[in-house]
């Protein structure tokens, strides 16, 4: 009887010191581990993979601190893609929170590729590979005036260069020269692209998305309105895991580390819900045995 | 003034049959123009579109890619137009001939929107219909939701252990209807602890929310005759950071313990957060939000949780006023032929796909 | 009156509110303009003036009578006059008069919101996984036949997400994704349709003044 209370009350300091010793152990000391690529990852890779050489590809950088661990290594994997292809990429935010986050995944993954670069062919330069847009206030606006002029919305770039003397939007003058849209974010960005840039205009779109919002975005990438979606860590180490494989760029991958914790958390989760139903079940035998 | 080059030499054939027309059902301002592609369209870099004023000189207004025989203008209201459709190759235009004088205008009526007008329509109707019936006495029968049957027991524990009552709307904003259904079960919740002289303690995330939430607390001590019991610092602003509230709220269950938590209203990710922290309290706790991702949570960590549309007709149960009782037989009505046009439309898809019936095609 | 005249208003404003959905004149859409964001924006102010002069009432109240916790009450009321005079007078990126700039430290409202807001609101969300976790031991029961299909449900997606998922069964993980675009869908959408009618009810029923427990019910 003693132990049925212990299995129906354990304290819950004592979940969340196992859940955080778990989730901790395997950040201290990081392995990589191996996915299975699902279709909707492999959806959006391969869109990716397939815009023609003179359009180009916009990500939307979408999201806040608190959702960086999980939405940080999404946008790593999709710039480290778009830069091996050599695509033309726009970054953007809608918000003005995110801009330091889409600054600091641009500077580290310029630097992994340009340490590696032997000649200026191979580095990536900034106006002549990729533009780094900013922000323009309210978040619709700038949805609906790129379907017109992208320069004529951001007349200056992040770091106050006028865009129109930037080579790369000599190439790029509205949606008609995008291919796709990424949009990574925790909240309805994704949504707002489909109904004002998709509906509208024909723009392409793809998402990534954190897991606890996931079910409210399956019914856009069920209907094709995403061409392809990226949920939570599993789905960024699930790129990461393309990334790494067909493309043999080498990089740190942080959310395949991340994944050990996300495995001993939910078997954590699941143990103790295993151990609550145990002592849920015998102490209701016993009661019908009274 | 455009460069004029004669493509007849270059071989590039132009655009044909521009046609400038005032886009329909739209606040004016927009031109549509259409032309029939150039033969050589495979060819063609883009097409550029060309307005004038007065039929002699004309400007760029734009451009579009290759494929496309349509593209929308930003016009002054009123003001004549003609347009020229160029297909371009590195430098050479093709221009098609001018269309005919268009001008922009604003219009009364969205005509595509009409069928939503209609369904709007039809829908109050039915409301109304089953508002009247009501009224003029007609029984009808309404599936019991637990959570709010709950309500009575919740406010009468906390009362027979003296302790407060604590009522959240969500972090949603006064426009979010969720917050709206959330402050009118507020006010039938707010009567009850009047009638039973419970201490009501409503945190808000919203000034806005938080000045109506006030009002109606202090209207329903009003309506019950007990004026004198209302506490003008029962509802207070807190902060407008989503987990600021968040740690506000757990802070004011966790110090003064209420015996009831409601947690009504518009929630984003603190929902497991605020009813994770009330179970551990051991308070009795009554949930209901429309945002589906956040259902789960309620679900698991509290005891009761009205669902989606239980949050609306919540405060209709409590205050069983016929006439609210008779609206929320008209929207059980208005999902019932919903769900039957789905039904014949799914059955219409599924025919149209079978190419042995081809009948819908 | 005291009733009428609210109910007038909220009849006349709910129509207003409808009619730019189907008038695409820009006299109409510009009203709408005008009282969805200058008119909003002003009841907000006033709103939020109203709402912190609660807030500091209640705790300088909660300090007066020595109420229980109320040591708490001063630490609110401390940090609030330090940002709101750092955010009055020091601007959000040391713009404004005053110098708030120590050698190279600078407590503008920037560093507050990166420094103290961010972490406590990554700290807030953090605590979802364990709170998640307390959560399903306490309430995932297999009490009914429903309750026993939502934890297989719940079983398959949580291991189907996970590498370890591909390790048990090649097909886990794609049942896992069927359950998320089939069952979860089909789900969703049957709530949606609830919510949006009963959106759709609850609007018409305060226009046109039907539900009245916003008055605090009544309706004399």
């Amino acid at each position: 009887m003693k132990i049925l209370d212990i299995l129906n009350n354990i304290d819950r300091r004592i979940i969340y010191l196992i859940l955080l010793t778990v989730v901790v152990l395997p950040l201290i000391f990081p392995s990589v581990e191996k996915v299975r690529v699902m279709p909707p990852v492999r959806k959006l890779y391969e869109a990716i993979d397939n815009i023609p050489p003179e359009k180009g590809l916009i990500i939307d950088f979408d999201y806040e601190p608190q959702t960086a661990p999980e939405l940080d290594p999404m946008s790593f994997a999709i710039l480290r893609h778009a830069f091996h292809r050599r695509i033309k990429l726009l970054v953007l935010s809608l918000y003005v929170q995110p801009l330091g986050l889409a600054q600091n995944a641009l500077t580290q993954v310029v630097e992994e590729f340009n340490s590696a670069a032997q000649t200026s062919e191979d580095s990536i330069i900034y106006g002549r590979d990729y533009v780094f847009l900013g922000w323009v206030p309210p978040p619709i606006i700038p949805i609906l005036g790129m379907a017109e002029s992208i320069t004529n919305v951001y007349r200056v770039d992040y770091y106050g260069n006028q865009t129109d003397t930037l080579p790369l939007m000599a190439q790029i003058e509205n949606y008609n020269d995008i291919d796709l849209l990424v949009s990574i974010s925790g909240a309805d960005p994704p949504k707002w692209w489909v109904a004002y840039a998709q509906s509208r205009f024909g723009l392409r779109v793809g998402a990534g998305i954190t897991a606890v919002s996931a079910s409210e975005f399956y019914p856009y990438l069920q209907t094709g309105q995403f061409s392809g979606m990226l949920v939570g860590m599993k789905g960024a180490a699930e790129y990461e895991e393309m990334v790494e494989r067909k493309l043999e760029v080498k990089a740190r991958r942080k959310a395949s580390e991340a994944l050990l914790s996300l495995t001993y958390a939910h078997l954590v989760i699941i143990i103790f819900i295993v151990i609550g139903n145990i002592g849920y079940f015998i102490r209701r035998r016993d009661r019908r045995k009274q | 003034m455009i460069p004029i080059i004669i493509c007849a030499t270059m071989g590039l054939a132009p655009p044909t049959n521009v046609r400038a027309y005032d886009k329909p059902d739209d606040g004016g301002g927009t031109v549509v123009i259409e032309w029939q592609l150039s033969p050589e369209d495979a060819a063609v870099e883009r097409y550029e579109i060309y307005r004038s004023a007065d039929g002699a000189d004309f400007e760029r207004v734009g451009f579009i890619g290759k494929g496309r025989n349509n593209i929308e203008d930003n016009t002054a209201d009123g003001i004549p137009y003609r347009y020229k459709v160029a297909a371009v190759i590195d430098s050479v235009r093709s221009y098609s001939e001018p269309s005919a004088n268009v001008f922009s205008r604003p219009q009364w009526i969205d005509r595509p929107k009409l069928n939503v007008f209609a369904a709007l329509i039809i829908f109050g109707a039915i409301i109304l219909y089953f508002t009247y019936a009501a009224r003029r006495g007609k029984a009808m029968f309404i599936r019991k939701i637990a959570g709010v049957q709950a309500i009575d027991d919740a406010v009468g524990r906390a009362t027979e252990m003296g302790k407060p009552i604590l009522y959240c709307p969500g972090i949603g904003y006064i426009e979010d209807i969720a917050t709206i259904a959330s402050l009118n079960i507020l006010g039938e919740v707010a009567k009850k602890c009047a009638q039973y002289d419970t201490k009501l303690i409503n945190p808000n995330r919203d000034p806005i929310v938080y000045t109506v939430a006030r009002e109606i607390i202090k209207e329903s001590y009003a309506n019950v005759g007990r004026p004198d019991s209302f506490d003008p610092d029962c509802a207070y602003y807190v902060t407008d950071s989503q987990f600021a509230y968040a740690a506000a709220i757990d802070g004011v269950m966790l110090r003064e313990r209420p015996a009831t938590n409601f947690l009504v209203g518009w929630f984003r990710a603190e929902s497991l957060i605020l009813a994770e922290t009330g179970a551990s309290t051991g308070a009795i706790q009554i949930a209901g939000t429309d945002q589906v991702s956040q259902l789960p949570f309620f679900v698991t960590a509290c005891d009761y949780t009205l669902i989606g549309e239980e949050l609306y007709a919540a405060s209709a149960y409590i205050s069983k006023e016929p006439l609210l009782l008779g609206s929320i037989k008209g929207e059980d009505w208005g999902k019932f032929f919903i769900g039957l046009v789905l039904i014949i439309a799914s059955v219409i898809a599924l025919l149209t796909a079978l190419p042995v019936l081809g009948l819908f095609n | 009156m005291k009733k009428t005249f609210p109910l007038i208003l909220v009849f006349v404003f709910g129509i207003l509110g409808i009619i730019p959905f189907f008038v695409p004149h820009p006299f109409i859409q510009n009203s709408d303009e005008f009282l969805r964001n200058e008119f909003l924006r002003i009841l907000a102010a006033f709103a939020l003036v109203l709402g912190l002069g609660s807030l500091l009432r209640v705790h300088i109240d909660k300090i007066k009578r020595k109420r229980e916790n109320w040591q708490y009450s001063w630490i609110l009321i401390i940090t609030f006059v330090i940002s709101s005079v750092i955010g009055l007078f020091g601007g959000v990126r040391g713009t404004g008069i005053l110098p708030t700039t120590i050698g190279t430290f600078q407590f503008d409202i920037w560093t507050i919101y990166w420094n103290v807001a961010v972490p406590l609101g990554s700290t807030m969300f953090a605590l979802l996984a364990f709170f998640m976790a307390s959560a399903a031991y306490r309430a995932f029961r297999v009490r009914s036949t429903e309750a026993t299909l939502l934890l297989a449900a719940a079983f398959i997606v949580m291991i189907g997400v996970l590498p370890l998922g591909d390790r048990v069964s090649p097909h886990l993980p794609s049942f896992a994704q069927w359950i998320m675009d089939v069952p979860n869908v089909a789900g969703q959408r049957g709530i949606l349709f609830g919510v949006a009618l009963g959106v759709l009810a609850t609007a018409l029923k305060i226009i046109l003044g039907i539900e009245r427990s916003w008055l605090g019910g009544g309706g004399k």
